[in-house]
């Protein structure tokens, strides 16, 4: 049998079947399929050949004296190959005397003619006429035969429809340029919905487009044909739809995987709808991916050797990726980038880099995490710790005579000391009060001096920049500075001297006006490192704390008495002055948004528990008080020096719109929130509250931070001076000055404040300071690695979450059965809070085969066939049997907690409304059960099982192990393999009796 | 188009070569009645044309004259026609200044320069084709044509280039062949005694498989000597008959 160069390229599948043997492939045929087909399917091809089994040859007969056949003016290669290949295989019927038939098989309907009654003994046939007619009962053959045929049949369809383009080219560059300035197009970021990753995504306007385009919402773009191959974060040029063609988002809750089920719902409003018709700039990273299991990679089929890989994250298309590592990769996490994504692919192409971690291992999740987010964390490098200076037991750091000369000594004459939490190790703050001769106090705030340190432009300085902040993940952190910096040299630890730089306000002794201001460098020796619970108790009068501080460990009753007084007074009257200047802040903007600024202050330190705000002491905001002033005024103090460069921070007040849901939610309760300014939102939630049900206002005071914008760093030269504003804060001026050790941006100020008191003395400025562009620069990567932080220990959190009750039994476990509030509708399911965990999710009340919940006369729910009523602050389920059941807003229900697992995706948590009753907790389990599960008791349990499963596999291979040794036990399974040992064994009884 | 495979499995080259096999060599003795010496030559599609004056007395400087020996005076060029893209000078080029050294070495080595002292022999070689081995084919020429002379050597030079592909050597690269980056070698053998008189390789190639390179090299290099004997014989026949003996 000789087969065509035409089937070759396409049936090389059906060619490799073992039972099809004593193939002839000439070598026409195969260099055809190298040129056309590529280096892939001609590997193929060659191992084929090489494969002793299937008895193929190839015959070169392009090299032979009497089968060569010159191409003829104006025939067509392919006419010229068919022609070759058939007189090829008549010399070969005719070299073989004859004797055997010999086949050629070929698609060309015009050879099987023409050719087919040439050479007695030479049949042309087709390939489907080879099949039917010399292996009839080989069904596997035919199947392939016909799905080959069918999917070259769709290609052709499909390339005839839309010249094989599945998407539109983008416009050039220039054209784009045009079209913004003309306002044609619409410049913006390509935001995908996560819950709706196929069908909607939003772009986000961007420069000032958006203003003479008069819109103010997000673009909606409707499909991936719309989206034309743009990538979320991606900065696209749209073009706005004509009015007709908008569409609406939809409302409705939906899983990822399901597939559009909304189509029968109506969806709200349209909203300007576009389509992507250009892409100013890529934002392609790496791409945490996971391969198709085997089952998978079956059904893809065809073309084994491109698969297609889901990405961890919803909002990223498939990619597609060729390996042969596939079947190995199958369990691990995998990191990938995108290549290319021509017009002509529905997925973009992409190549393998590395393996993370196997499928739901703990370190292999959170390095997922980390590459999300794009967070490298490799160690510090030699070059980088050689910059460092050294503090060991032989070699004991030292204040240098030099900057004792320069600095202002504050060893002596101040009473220093920190709070902070228990266990911190980097603290990069401290407080003094005193009492001046004049009868006046004088407050500092003592900031670690990492710029002194950190010189500009080091190797660890620019390692800092680039990590820009500290990442703090459920379990563990990465540090910005080496830990010699972050929690020794810098860290103001008790009783050691530490360089500082300070902030000391001069205030008058009975009003607390602030006089004078003095900042610089200094030299302090904290006296004591306290921690919150102790401070307050101190300030509380309660003495019997001390035994808790070391510092008071040692010293004898009178001294200790002496030293006690001092610092109860301190304390008390730091917190003293903290009032008063918190009320002043207040009285003077005339804002208060206590209740509202600690959530944001709270959101930036990334704890998904904010919203069980802990029970405040007044101590933290004693101290959050005077870090805020000391904030204030160094943002005050660079912005005089450098009006044009300096690094402030700014919280733009939110959009009115972003209010209305909690306008509405506080409606159904009967409230009024005004949010035409920061003072009336914060009164008015103040007043939102309902005695009874404590957790309404701290749903309504989250959902006002959601609706809040980000606070952002950005510097003075790039913005009008009215928009410097803090509108969480209510200061006209803000920066972070207070933690350099875990902050770049600290650094930087801290760096602008010395380049301003050098200024001031009149002294040349050493540093070359960051041009207003080159700190805008860098304000948006801090901001942006800011936002990665977040993000990623928010993810870590989930993970947490998601591992804990994972390993809980659903039925059984108390735990997975719980308290939740609802606190938003949706068209076929509610949103639900859950205090105790700190979860929110969504809760159907419709499932997918289109059953209502509802709930008998035991309130346990049950899925019923029905539908569902909404209304603005209920919805109701009605069964067709007649019975309802209401879900108002604020609802309590009781809900199960059940872990979804997902092999390419994270693992979510999904919530399932067991009743509509809230959840009774019994009695004796009352006392620890109300009690807060601590996020950090989590993190132990989690990590502690892990450990335990991890170490019970190890035992088992263990033991396993031994057996095999004990009784020297093949491992394997296969025949091969056992016959290897017995080969290996034989080896070494030889070896061993030649050693005898 | 994927990498282009140069030897494939079965063992053959791009053009249908074995590993060993050399291209057709074709060659003509006598090609110029004006000239001394002259000869032509086609090793497959690569065509070269050499022609030999000499010995005479020094033209020019006489100062160049050596007292012992003949000065053997080499002139290489290539047409404009010969490669695939039309070349913009003839010779004197950097190229052809280094092929007219080398064939000079090579010829020095070849010829007995020392019977004709304070003379000049002229050899002068056009490629009118080059696909490859043009070093070769210039040298194997300029022999027949030094021989059509009737200069005594002291043996033919023969020459043959080499190359390595997949742990195999190659012998005569075609230009395809030496286009692809591979090393090649260019060797010319006194095929009598074994003696070479001009080695030389571009390109790195290990050491360990230097030999196997060389020694295709060789073989390659005596077939040449069977064919280009063969030519010569076959020439004196013919002018013998001329000749009307």
């Amino acid at each position: 049998m000789i087969p065509d160069w035409k089937v070759v390229q396409d049936y090389l599948e059906i060619l490799e079947f073992p039972e099809l043997k004593g193939i002839i492939f000439m070598q026409t045929a195969c260099q055809a399929v190298q040129h056309q087909r590529g280096r892939r399917q001609y590997n193929k091809l060659r191992n084929l050949l090489k494969d002793a089994r299937h008895d193929c040859v190839l015959f070169a007969n392009e090299f032979q004296q009497d089968c060569y056949l010159p191409r003829e003016r104006g025939e067509s290669m392919d006419k010229w190959q068919t022609r070759s290949i058939y007189n090829a295989a008549v010399w070969y019927y005719h070299h073989c005397q004859e004797r055997m038939p010999v086949i050629l098989v070929t698609e060309d309907e015009e050879a099987v003619q023409q050719y087919g009654s040439e050479t007695e003994g030479v049949f042309v046939i087709s390939f489907k006429n080879y099949l039917d007619n010399f292996w009839p009962d080989l069904k596997a053959t035919h199947e392939l035969c016909d799905s080959i045929l069918q999917s070259r049949r769709e290609r052709e369809r499909e390339s005839q429809e839309s010249h094989r383009k599945e998407y539109p080219e983008h416009l050039p560059l220039e054209v784009l340029e045009a079209g913004i300035k003309s306002g044609r197009y619409v410049q913006g970021i390509l935001k995908v919905n996560k819950h709706r990753a196929q069908i909607e995504a939003f772009v986000r306007l961007q420069g000032a487009s958006s203003k003479d385009a008069g819109l103010i919402s997000d673009i909606l773009i409707h499909g991936m044909k719309a989206r034309n191959r743009s990538i979320h974060g991606d900065v696209v040029v749209v073009e706005l739809l004509p009015k007709n063609e908008w569409k609406g988002r939809t409302t409705a809750l939906c899983e990822n995987d399901s597939e559009d089920k909304a189509t029968g719902e109506s969806p709200s409003e349209p909203m300007p709808t576009g389509r992507v018709v250009g892409i100013l700039q890529k934002n392609w990273r790496d791409y945490v991916v996971t391969f198709p299991s085997r089952e998978e990679v079956q059904s893809q089929g065809k073309n084994a050797q491109k698969i297609l890989v889901t990405p961890w994250d919803y909002r990223i298309p498939k990619i597609r990726i060729s390996t042969q590592q596939a079947e190995a990769l199958q369990d691990f996490r995998v990191v990938v980038r995108i290549d290319s994504w021509e017009s002509t692919s529905v997925y973009p192409n992409g190549h393998f880099v590395r393996v993370l971690g196997r499928i739901g291992d703990l370190e292999g999740e959170i390095s997922t995490i980390l590459v999300e987010n794009s967070i490298s964390v490799a160690p510090f490098s030699e070059a980088q710790m050689c910059e460092m200076p050294v503090n060991t037991p032989e070699k004991p750091w030292k204040v240098s005579p030099e900057e004792e000369r320069e600095r202002r000594d504050l060893r002596k004459t101040h009473l220093v000391f920190s709070i902070d939490p228990k266990g911190c190790e980097d603290v990069d703050d401290t407080l003094s009060v005193r009492t001046l001769n004049n009868g006046d106090l004088e407050l500092g705030v003592h900031i670690a001096d990492v710029t002194h340190f950190v010189k500009p432009n080091s190797c660890i300085d620019i390692e800092a920049r680039t990590r820009a902040t500290t990442y703090y993940l459920a379990d563990r952190r990465y540090d910005m500075l080496p830990s010699i910096l972050s929690a020794d040299l810098c860290s103001l630890l008790g009783g050691v001297d530490r360089y500082a730089v300070s902030v000391m306000w001069e205030l008058d002794k009975t009003s607390y006006e602030i006089k004078k201001v003095w900042y610089g460098r200094t030299i302090i020796r904290s006296a004591y490192k306290l921690f919150y619970e102790a401070a307050q108790e101190l300030l509380d009068g309660n003495f019997n704390i001390i035994d808790d501080i070391p510092e008071f460990r040692d010293l004898d009753e009178t001294s200790r008495q002496a030293k006690l007084e001092e610092l109860v007074w301190a304390i008390g009257k730091l917190t003293d002055i903290a009032r008063h200047v918190r009320a002043k802040r207040d009285l003077c903007g005339a804002l208060e948004l206590e209740g509202v600024e600690v959530r944001v202050q709270l959101d930036e330190q990334k704890n998904i528990h904010d919203l069980i705000p802990k029970q405040p002491l007044e101590v933290h905001e004693t101290v959050a008080e005077c870090m805020i002033l000391a904030n204030h005024w160094v943002a005050k103090k660079i912005w005089e020096s450098f009006p044009h460069g300096a690094l402030l921070r700014q919280h733009p007040p939110p959009h009115q719109e972003f209010f209305s849901e909690l306008r509405e939610c506080a409606k159904a309760k009967g409230f009024f929130i005004d949010t035409r300014s920061n003072k009336t939102l914060a009164d008015s939630l103040d007043n939102a509250n309902d005695p009874d049900d404590p957790i309404v206002n701290r749903l309504l005071r989250s959902m006002a931070t959601q609706a809040m914008s980000n606070a952002l760093y950005f510097s003075t030269g790039s913005c009008a001076e009215e928009e410097f504003h803090h509108y969480g804060l209510a200061l006209d001026k803000y920066t972070h000055f207070t933690s350099p050790i875990r902050r770049y941006s600290d650094i930087i100020v801290h760096r602008l404040l010395m380049a301003a008191i050098s200024k001031d003395k009149k002294m040349e400025i050493k540093e070359n300071l960051f041009s207003n562009k080159d700190l805008e620069e860098l304000c948006r990567h801090i901001n942006n690695r800011n936002r990665a932080a977040q993000h990623s220990q928010k993810r870590s959190t989930e993970l947490f979450q998601c591992m804990y009750f994972k390993d809980k039994g659903q039925e059984t476990e108390e735990r997975c059965i719980s308290d939740g509030v609802i606190y938003s509708m949706r068209t076929n399911g509610v949103l639900v809070f859950i205090p105790r965990f700190g979860i929110k999710g969504a809760a159907y009340l419709k499932n997918k085969d289109g059953l209502v919940i509802s709930c008998g006369p035991d309130n346990r729910s049950e899925w019923k066939p029905g539908s569902l009523q909404r209304s603005q602050n209920k919805i109701t389920s009605t069964t067709t049997g007649g019975e309802s059941v209401t879900f108002h807003l604020f609802d309590h229900v009781t809900v199960r907690i059940s872990v979804q697992t997902s092999r390419c995706h994270s693992d979510t948590i999904r919530l399932e409304i067991v009743s509509n009753k809230p959840y009774m907790i019994p009695d004796t389990e009352l006392s620890h059960q109300t009690a807060l599960l601590p996020k950090s008791d989590l993190v132990k349990e989690v990590t502690k099982s892990v450990e335990e499963a991890q170490l019970a596999q190890e035992v088992k291979v263990n033991v396993i192990q031994e057996d095999y040794q004990e009784y020297c036990q093949t491992k394997g399974r296969s025949l091969y393999i056992l016959l290897e040992e017995i080969r290996d064994l034989a080896l070494l009884d030889v070896s061993n009796s030649h050693g005898l | 188009m994927a990498g282009l495979e140069l030897l494939s499995d079965q063992g053959y080259r791009v053009d249908g070569r074995r590993a060993g096999e050399l291209r057709k060599i074709q060659a003509r003795m006598g090609v110029f009645a004006q000239a001394d010496g002259s000869a032509y030559i086609e090793q497959g599609n690569t065509k070269a044309l050499a022609v030999v004056y000499g010995p005479h007395e020094i033209r020019g400087s006489r100062a160049r004259a050596l007292p012992d020996r003949a000065l053997v005076n080499c002139q290489y060029s290539s047409a404009t026609f010969s490669t695939g893209e039309r070349k913009r000078r003839p010779h004197g080029d950097r190229k052809s200044c280094e092929m007219g050294l080398q064939l000079r070495q090579t010829f020095e080595a070849a010829i007995l320069t020392q019977l004709h002292p304070r003379s000049q022999i002229d050899i002068y070689v056009q490629v009118l084709q080059a696909d490859g081995g043009t070093y070769a084919a210039c040298v194997n020429a300029a022999t027949l044509a030094v021989l059509d002379a009737g200069i005594p050597m002291r043996d033919f030079v023969c020459a043959c280039s080499a190359g390595f592909v997949d742990g195999t050597a190659l012998a005569d690269l075609s230009h395809v062949e030496e286009a692809a980056g591979g090393p090649q070698l260019a060797m010319a053998l006194l095929p009598a005694s074994g003696q070479i008189a001009l080695l030389e390789m571009d390109a790195r190639l290990h050491e360990d498989h230097l030999e196997r390179v060389l020694e295709a090299a060789a073989r390659a290099a005596r077939d040449v000597h069977t064919l280009l004997d063969r030519v010569v014989r076959q020439h004196v026949r013919e002018a013998s008959i001329l000749l009307g003996d």
